[in-house]
């Protein structure tokens, strides 16, 4: 995976909504394609995925989109066909199994779903940082979030205090860059030794002073940097009515496509096109707020 | 000291765990009544997920003390950091060391909270993904049972004898506490150490081929077939994951022979001093 978030300092404008709409979208980009194998509809969802997360990422997610997911896209593809002889049209026979169309089209289409699965989980990586996790599920798990708040923040931690150990153990002639190399690997094994016994006796003190400042008491409160201003209700609006359409009407079925024995595609009816539509709607809602604002953005500057 | 009350399960965690079991069967059930197609990938990773529930619901219904939240915490710290140093190295990761130790010398609760924890707190720097869940359980139920085998199992059979002294024959080869009953026989107490690494890394090494192979293997192909299940597809994946899950092994047991001593003595001591999670005094 790799790590994408807007270049050049500015930030992504749909990350600046409520992480509840964040989460919300994403459970959704994600859920719809996995749950409605429907070509067009995923077709709608991998586009949607790559554009939003080449937005975000710039260069680094195109590459990734090659160098990664169109790897395993191909793989998923290339998986279906070869273990699975269902459907009634075999267009080829390899090692004495027949390799059918409708394989080759269920692959593909499964291969779409991964595509556009992975793509949405980097933007969901740039967008839904730990802190409005945390925010979202620090009612329902508290010791848990807890745990994974301060395990994010000791991370940075401990990388200063090696630093620290390393600086310290020089000062007294035991220098982990010199030396043959068993005493190097030797130092920097009791730098480690030293760290973790650091870190072990810091974490108890870190308790006792939770528990002197009334950790466990009842009456907690959380810090939150949230909160559900007048845009995010518009947002939540826009996004209950396009989900609750769109699953409406692909609950039911009239969006329906059989793959086997023979690849049969519903002909589209109003329903299903309101369904493809709303899909479209909200796939592209995020990205559609983020490019809007930039032509704010140009144009409040070319005013000025 | 975490009292005979304190561990007791209150009814409310109780029954959302029985509830959560039983919502397993029913999500299998759904899949097959309403959806023909038979996704196997959406039923297995729901029942993933809720299968991690009671866990979570035993750990959060306890009300963990600050220490120990504290010490969870350094511990997945660690472990999220180790995975981090050996970023360049595809497979060869001290994660499930880390994680069976904790579940050795914390127990088997928060030998599952340490691996599952290190499994998500990770992955906000590797990056999340459907497989995640996935990698959460797998984590968590090594620690697990790394807890139930080298923690509490051993406790009850490593029990005092009625005199109240603990002689050599009566202290348990697994029970990582209970070095200094050996007295200062200092060939036994090195013999028992021995035996226990061995013990460790034979269950470090099986637990990673055969447990965490098997589970993100299963994924995968649930993943690349969402729909169906080919028995051939499943065993083509587990023979081309046979390297990959061996170089996890390996490097698992690597992991444990450096770190099981030193990391066991080093958490042994903290909670010999501090009084730390029914540690005997």
């Amino acid at each position: 995976m790799i790590r994408i978030g807007r270049e050049g300092g500015r930030k992504s404008v749909f990350a600046g909504y409520h992480p509840l709409l964040n989460f919300m979208f994403f459970g959704y980009a994600v859920s719809v394609p996995i749950f409605f194998l429907h070509p067009l509809l995923l077709i709608i969802s991998l586009a949607s995925a790559l554009a939003y997360s080449i937005y975000l990422g710039g260069r680094k997610a195109a590459l990734f989109g090659l160098g990664f997911v169109l790897p395993v896209m191909l793989l998923a593809a290339a998986f279906n066909p070869l273990f699975f002889h269902r459907g009634e049209t075999i267009i080829y026979y390899f090692y004495y199994n027949p390799i059918t169309l409708e394989s080759i089209i269920y692959g593909l289409c499964n291969a779409t779903m991964i595509g556009s699965v992975i793509l949405w989980f980097t933007c969901y990586n740039a967008i839904m940082t730990s802190d409005k996790f945390i925010y979202l599920f620090g009612r329902l798990v508290p010791a848990m979030s807890l745990i994974i708040a301060m395990a994010l923040r000791l991370i940075p931690r401990y990388q200063a205090q090696v630093q620290r150990i390393v600086a310290a153990r020089r000062g007294i002639g035991f220098d982990v860059s010199t030396g043959g190399y068993l005493t190097r690997v030797r130092n920097g094994g009791e730098v480690l030794s030293v760290m973790v016994t650091w870190a072990l006796e810091n974490g108890i003190e870190t308790g006792d002073s939770m528990l002197a400042r009334g950790y466990g008491l009842p009456g907690r409160t959380a810090y939150s940097n949230y909160r559900f201003d007048s845009r995010d209700r518009l947002l939540l609006a826009s996004f209950l009515g396009l989900m609750t359409t769109d699953l409406f009407c692909l609950v039911t079925g009239t969006l329906s496509v059989q793959y086997y024995s023979r690849f049969m595609w519903e002909n589209i009816q109003p329903f299903a096109s309101i369904a493809l539509v709303c899909h479209a709607a909200v796939s592209f809602l995020p990205l559609a707020l983020e490019l809007r604002e930039d032509a704010l953005w140009r144009s409040l500057r070319s005013r000025i | 000291m975490p009292g005979p009350e304190k561990r007791r399960l209150s009814n409310r965690t109780k029954v959302a765990a029985v509830l959560v079991i039983l919502c397993i069967p029913l999500v299998i059930a759904i899949n097959i009544l309403f959806f023909e197609d038979r996704s196997y990938y959406i039923t297995s990773f729901v029942i993933i997920a809720l299968s991690m529930v009671p866990f979570a619901l035993v750990f959060e219904g306890r009300k963990p003390q600050a220490r120990e939240l504290v010490v969870i915490a350094v511990l997945v710290a660690l472990t999220v950091a180790g995975r981090t140093a050996f970023f360049m190295v595809p497979q060869f990761k001290p994660v499930v060391a880390m994680v069976i130790i904790a579940g050795a010398s914390l127990g088997a609760e928060s030998g599952f909270v340490v691996g599952a924890l290190s499994a998500f707190v990770s992955n906000f720097i590797f990056g999340q993904g459907p497989w995640t869940p996935w990698q959460m359980f797998a984590f968590g139920i090594i620690g697990f049972i790394a807890g139930l085998l080298f923690y509490q199992l051993a406790a009850s059979i490593g029990a005092p004898s009625r005199d109240g002294s603990m002689r050599p024959e009566n202290a348990s080869y697994l029970k990582w506490y209970d070095i200094n009953r050996l007295g200062s026989n200092v060939r036994a107490r090195r013999r028992v150490e021995r035996l226990r690494i061995l013990v460790l890394c034979v269950f470090s090494g099986t637990a990673t081929f055969v447990l965490y192979g098997f589970l993100l293997d299963t994924a995968a192909v649930l993943m690349f077939t969402s729909g169906e299940f080919s028995w051939t597809g499943l065993v083509a994946t587990y023979v081309s994951g046979i390297p990959m899950n061996a170089v996890h092994a390996s490097a698992t047991v690597c992991f444990l022979l450096l770190l099981a001593k030193p990391m066991i003595e080093k958490l042994e001591r903290v909670k010999k001093k501090y009084g730390l999670l029914g540690a005997q005094a």
